[in-house]
């Protein structure tokens, strides 16, 4: 379902992504992991063709998401890590705008935006102003976005933030549903460092560091026997933050590179944003 | 083109709930008054001088097109020049900080269609702001005796709503280059101001020495100024030179906004 062929993204000397490859298939559910600013987010803007790759490509359900952006783009949920959300509309004039967008015909539109209401628990706040909804649920509506118009690959950046746990519970038990047999089997990919969340939804992880694919393995191989996935996790980091700095990274301060500072932020790691 | 009317009509709809049509069309219309009753007035004072005067010839060549409409419409040049940027200012700035920009651009719709449909919907303001002049002028249809000359009427709202036009695809641009909407603001007058002033330069008389009044330069500088334009055709002279003044230059700021919206993807 989706198919990433060596994406590299360059920001002048910068690597942020460094011939990441991989693959998920149909109903999967994957764990896109790694610390800040390892280039997830970049990653998943190049899947979904709002960042060009500076080399490589994708396949989206079989359209290369460069050659045929819009076939690919209309098979893709995108929940960036901002809710991409307009504060002065009401939540249901919001998602059938989206719904418009993404080319859900006129017939199903209605019943496809009361539908993404429905399980993204909106249906109370339908007539209320986004500007006016707490953080839990404008990321909902964020969410309710993504699938209104039933794509079959999800892209979730850290769909969780912000959420208190009784909604955290209720999300990433929609996630499950959505990738079961009976509604739908979406391709989910997630970006999260709540490790914990990966082990509640997803079947397999992908961790990315310093722009390299360092690990990709089923969720059930890394915690075979009782290991746990915050050790697999801090292995794959550090492991990788031992090797010789690739020659293509900027120079940085020797003090940096003499001390790793564990898993949660390797220092010479500076991915840009891409600005505006 | 599906798209574009789902774009216009979103930003339509956002303007209609947030205060910034209701603010710019009573602003309009509040200084639209106050400038139609000057014209008015002034029109009076001085067909009342011309009579004290007995300069009949004057009197004769005096009428209601010349001596209100076409002040009147001056004016509102003025005032289009400051409101139609505070239209346009938030189109493409306000994506960016909304991040709404990144929905837009991961949805199966062209640049061009966001693009033509952010325009559209401005262009659907200045409708508005145009009928409103219209209405202004309808009342001199109604109460005047003799009336204007309505083709020549005509052709000043045609000269406005071009102008607007105009203006609107200079926003767009302005707006689609910044995230900040103050500076679109600024940015799209400043780019007015340029276009508006530009053959100022050609009755410099350094100007006159150095490139010739009457070179090449000199006519593709008073060609690029807006005024010339305007006043043809608010003498209600309809030439398809004038007519493609304003298509063209809003033709080239659209495809500067695509061009400027596109890079977010190559930056």
């Amino acid at each position: 379902m989706i198919e990433a062929q060596n994406i590299v993204k360059r920001y002048g000397d910068t690597v942020a992504v460094d011939g990441v490859s991989f693959s998920v298939a149909a109903g999967e559910v994957v764990g896109f992991l790694g610390p800040n600013g390892a280039g997830k987010t970049t990653t998943m803007r190049i899947l979904t063709g709002y960042l060009p790759a500076s080399d490589g490509t994708a396949l989206i359900d079989g359209h290369d998401i460069f050659r045929e952006a819009i076939a690919a783009r209309r098979a893709i949920g995108y929940l960036p890590e901002l809710p991409p959300l307009y504060p002065e509309m009401d939540v249901q004039g919001y998602l059938t705008f989206v719904a418009k967008l993404k080319d859900v015909p006129r017939a199903k539109r209605k019943s496809a935006v009361e539908r993404a209401m429905e399980r993204c628990g909106l249906a109370d706040v339908r007539r209320r102003v986004i500007g006016a909804l707490s953080k839990g649920y404008r990321q909902r509506v964020g969410i309710a976005q993504a699938i209104v118009h039933e794509p079959k690959v999800l892209i979730l950046d850290e769909p969780t933030v912000g959420l208190d746990p009784i909604q955290i519970r209720e999300i990433r038990s929609l996630l499950v549903a959505l990738a079961s047999e009976q509604e739908g089997r979406h391709t989910i990919v997630l970006s999260t460092h709540i490790l914990a969340e990966v082990e509640a939804i997803c079947r397999r992880v992908i961790l990315i560091n310093n722009g390299k694919k360092v690990l990709d393995a089923p969720l059930a191989e890394l915690t075979a026997n009782g290991a746990r996935l915050e050790d697999a996790f801090t292995r794959a980091t550090l492991r990788d933050e031992a090797e010789p700095e690739p020659p293509s990274e900027p120079p940085v301060a020797p003090s940096g590179a003499s001390a790793p500072s564990g898993a949660s932020a390797p220092s010479g790691e500076a991915q840009p944003e891409p600005a505006s | 083109m599906k798209h574009t009317f789902v774009i216009a009509g979103r930003e339509l709809r956002s303007y209609f709930v947030s205060p910034v049509a209701y603010a710019v069309l009573t602003l309009f219309t509040v200084i639209g008054g106050f400038f139609f009753l000057a014209s008015i007035l002034s029109f009076e004072a001085e067909l009342a001088n011309a009579q004290q005067w007995q300069a009949f010839d004057y009197l004769e060549s005096m009428n209601l097109n010349d001596g209100v409409i076409a002040p009147f419409f001056q004016i509102m040049w003025i005032v289009l020049l400051v409101l139609v940027p505070g239209l346009t200012m938030s189109l493409f700035s306000a994506e960016k900080t909304n991040g709404t920009e990144e929905l837009l651009l991961t949805s199966p719709l062209t640049i061009w269609e966001l693009v033509l449909g952010k325009l559209l919907a401005a262009l659907a303001m200045i409708t508005l702001l145009t009928l409103l002049l219209a209405a202004f002028c309808g009342l001199l249809f109604v109460f005047a005796d003799p009336t204007p000359e309505p083709r020549k009427a005509l052709a000043g709202l045609l000269a406005v709503w071009l102008l607007g036009a105009n203006y609107a695809a200079i926003g767009c641009f302005a707006s689609s280059v910044t995230r900040n909407q103050l500076i679109a603001f600024f940015l799209a007058i400043v780019l007015i101001f340029f276009l508006w002033l530009i053959a100022v330069v050609t009755q410099i008389g350094a100007f006159q020495q150095a490139v010739g009044a009457e070179s090449l330069f000199a006519r593709i500088l008073g060609w690029i100024s807006t005024a010339d334009h305007f006043d043809a055709l608010m003498k209600g002279v309809v030439d398809t030179r004038d007519l493609a003044y304003f298509v063209g230059i809003t033709t080239i700021f659209v495809l500067l906004t695509k061009a400027s919206v596109e890079s977010v993807r190559w930056r």
